[in-house]
């Protein structure tokens, strides 16, 4: 397996790999958050330092050009995931934010079905429990198969009835992607609409909502390149129309009078107040930073580096690895537990020994831990811009760290 | 265990620094659910390790699988230890302001409020050539049993007594001297002062004053606070003795026939020899209402005994 990108010209791009002074930091928690390449802070910085003005509302030279900049990401974003019609893009904050909108817009009433895996993240289960407990809803949980594939066929024998799928695309508990693709067609044999949470897969695989014919996807910036604080909501155009806006107030309305409003067609009516507009430059300059590459490339580069990092890891029989196996079911990311031993301890070590960065604990997934049984874990989360020699470093300190134990 | 260890620690780092504040705060929330009975849901302990471990894993492995597999048996150690440590720093410090000295009245052990054990050095009996600390033990000084009416003495009736046993050429005594004037001035006690020649050829100021005080018992004062505080090379030349008699206008002729006189002689080799009953090993030793203070100790020390309370 040759991976073909060039891995040392993109960790050129990175501020945090150059630094002269102090040391460079083995960043393996790219599921949490990604690096940003330099273009997107400069990007930021010089919307903040030469045009730090609003979008949208004023007729000035520089109100203009940010017009201009957040309409440019829009239709970088839109571009990126093939999306109709730029105007199907709504700027939230992250994909919460996105998850959080389709709950409290979509209209679900008293005894509407909405069907969601058993690994979703907080923020794809704590909206409809909350609407389950406020209105009513029902909320049905999908098993998976015992090595946290998807099961297909538990999901198609509870489709029936369902007003909606809100799903995750790739797990960030096990790097688990799910076969989307068939699971809307069924969905949509069944008229229900599907939702994917897309925070982990977007910044790995080319997504192609046409293609999907996915009805709405979430997704943050953070964990792709771009700023924190950004994210998307993408919805088909005839359904987002019929979606009552989430948050209302400034930009929202073409105008008002004191007992009247007429909204303003969207995106605008969704993306209430005065935007992140520096973060969505950012955003919009990781699109273009990413659109550089083949995602081919960058899913068999982190394929090499999850191979060789199970392989090892395999090799220690206390060890147990979240997921499949086979680590080319799990994209960049590599969750393993040691039965008794709290992680946390782990991740601190890694970190105090050799500055390498993991993440631990139940990574928002408490619902997934729970049921299994598992106190927490430690993940490795890989991605363009990781090397096999971080690899190898991660190796040699993990297995310092279990003669210890 | 090393919840409780880190509330403390960090509890009282955290007066100075919010971040270690922030640690103190998930340390009480561990301790909190630990003596209610639950576990310590914070990671904090397992922070703690992990931190600890990675220290030594680079060192030894061996060293980090032990600390790895004894780690509560070594917290409660280092727990045990810690009150041990905190209580003898609580004791030290009592003891510094109480006695000047991290172990108690005269102690002249090692003590980290006074590292260079200033407050307990006097000049030592029998050794004329040099001042430093003493290397007797400690030992029982004592007023009981001695008879002080030869003394110069300020006796105002009051119920505290202050005496003074010093020698002029020990810098300590020369130390000490200032604040126990200031002292007496201050608490309006009765004081006796007694010159011990520990140090050089004194014997010549002690009968000098001896005389002094016999015939100008109310310049007598002025005159010992003359030879404390003048300079010590200028005062301890015998050949200065007369001009420093005439600076207060006193009979040179006739003290320095009382100095020379057998009776004088006698009477200081007597008052040494009372003095040598007090069991006294260095200068200056000073006595407050009966407590021996041996070394020149911070004025606060001295005025401890003389406070109704031990702060004021």
């Amino acid at each position: 397996m040759v991976s073909m990108l060039d891995v040392d010209k993109i960790r050129a791009d990175f501020n945090i790999f150059n630094k002269k002074d102090g040391v460079t930091p083995i960043y393996l928690d790219s599921g949490c958050m990604s690096l940003k390449p330099d273009v997107v802070v400069e990007a930021m910085n010089d919307y903040y330092f030469n045009y730090p003005a609003c979008a949208g509302r004023s007729s000035h030279k520089l109100g203009d050009k940010v017009t201009k900049k957040v309409k440019e990401a829009r239709e970088l974003i839109a571009k990126f995931i093939n999306a109709k019609d730029e105007n199907e893009i709504i700027f939230t904050r992250n994909t919460t934010e996105g998850l959080n909108l389709l709950a409290y817009s979509l209209g679900l009433q008293k005894g509407d079905v909405v069907l969601i895996s058993n690994k979703e993240h907080n923020s794809n289960l704590i909206p409809w429990l909350l609407l389950r407990d406020r209105i009513g809803i029902v909320v049905k949980i999908i098993p998976s198969n015992e090595d946290g594939s998807f099961n297909l066929d538990n999901f198609s024998k509870m489709i029936n009835g369902v007003k909606l799928v809100s799903i995750v695309h790739t797990s960030n508990v096990d790097g688990v992607t799910n076969p989307v693709k068939e699971i809307i067609e069924i969905a949509h044999k069944n008229n229900s609409l599907v939702c994917l949470d897309a925070a982990q897969s977007i910044p790995h695989k080319k997504i192609d909502v046409q293609d999907l014919d996915v009805d709405f996807l979430a997704f943050s910036g953070h964990k792709m390149l771009g700023p924190t604080g950004t994210g998307v909501f993408y919805g088909k155009y005839k359904l987002l129309e019929k979606l009552a806006p989430f948050m209302v107030g400034g930009d929202t309305v073409e105008f008002s009078t004191y007992d009247s409003y007429k909204m303003l067609p969207i995106p605008d009516k969704f993306e209430a107040g005065l935007q992140n507009y520096a973060g969505i430059i950012g955003f919009g300059e990781a699109v273009k930073y990413l659109n550089q590459f083949d995602f081919k490339d960058i899913a068999e580069h982190e394929l090499k580096l999850n191979t060789y990092i199970t392989e090892e890891l395999q090799k220690i029989s206390k060890i147990k690895i979240m997921g499949p196996k086979d680590p080319k079911y799990r994209s960049g990311i590599i969750n393993f537990y040691i039965d008794g031993i709290d992680m946390h301890k782990f991740a601190i070590m890694f970190d105090e020994m050799a500055n390498i960065e993991i993440r631990s604990g139940q990574h928002c997934v408490h619902s997934y831990f729970a049921d299994k049984k598992i106190y927490n874990s430690a993940r490795v989360s890989l991605y363009l811009y990781n090397t096999m020699k971080e690899a190898e470093a991660f190796i040699t300190n993990l297995n310092k760290i279990i003669k210890i134990l | 265990m090393p919840c409780i260890i880190a509330l403390i620690v960090f509890g009282i780092m955290g007066i100075f620094s919010a971040s270690h504040r922030a640690l103190a705060k998930e340390a009480f929330i561990c301790v909190f659910r630990r003596i209610t009975f639950r576990p310590c849901n914070t990671n904090f302990q397992e922070k703690v390790k992990g931190k600890i471990l990675s220290k030594i894993i680079n060192r030894s492995t061996f060293l980090a699988k032990m600390v790895n597999k004894h780690y509560e048996i070594l917290s409660w150690i280092f727990f045990i230890l810690m009150l041990g440590s905190t209580f003898y720093v609580l004791r030290g410090g009592y003891n510094f302001y109480i006695y000047g000295s991290c172990n108690g009245l005269n102690a002249s052990g090692f003590c980290a409020f006074d590292p260079s054990g200033g407050n307990n050095k006097t000049t030592a009996i029998g050794d004329s050539s040099t001042c430093g600390i003493t290397q007797k033990t400690e030992q029982t000084v004592t007023l009981n049993n001695i008879n002080l009416s030869s003394f110069p003495t300020q006796n105002i009736s009051s119920k505290d007594t202050i005496v003074f046993i010093g020698c002029y050429a020990c810098d300590y005594s020369r130390k000490a001297y200032p604040d126990i004037q200031k002292l007496v001035k201050d608490k309006q006690t009765n004081y006796i002062f007694a010159h011990y020649p520990a140090k050089g050829d004194t014997t010549f100021l002690a009968d000098a004053g001896y005389c002094v005080y016999k015939d100008y018992p109310d310049k007598y004062w002025e005159f010992n606070d003359y030879l404390f505080s003048a300079d010590k090379n200028y005062v301890l030349n015998k050949a200065n003795l007369n001009e420093i008699l005439g600076k207060f206008s006193f009979d040179v002729k006739k003290i320095d026939e009382c100095a020379n006189s057998v009776e004088t002689k006698i009477a200081v080799e007597n008052q040494v020899k009372e003095l040598n009953k007090t069991g006294l090993y260095g200068t200056p030793t000073i006595f407050i209402n009966g407590k021996a203070f041996v070394g020149p100790k911070p004025y606060r020390v001295y005025r401890v005994p003389l406070n109704k309370f031990i702060f004021f």
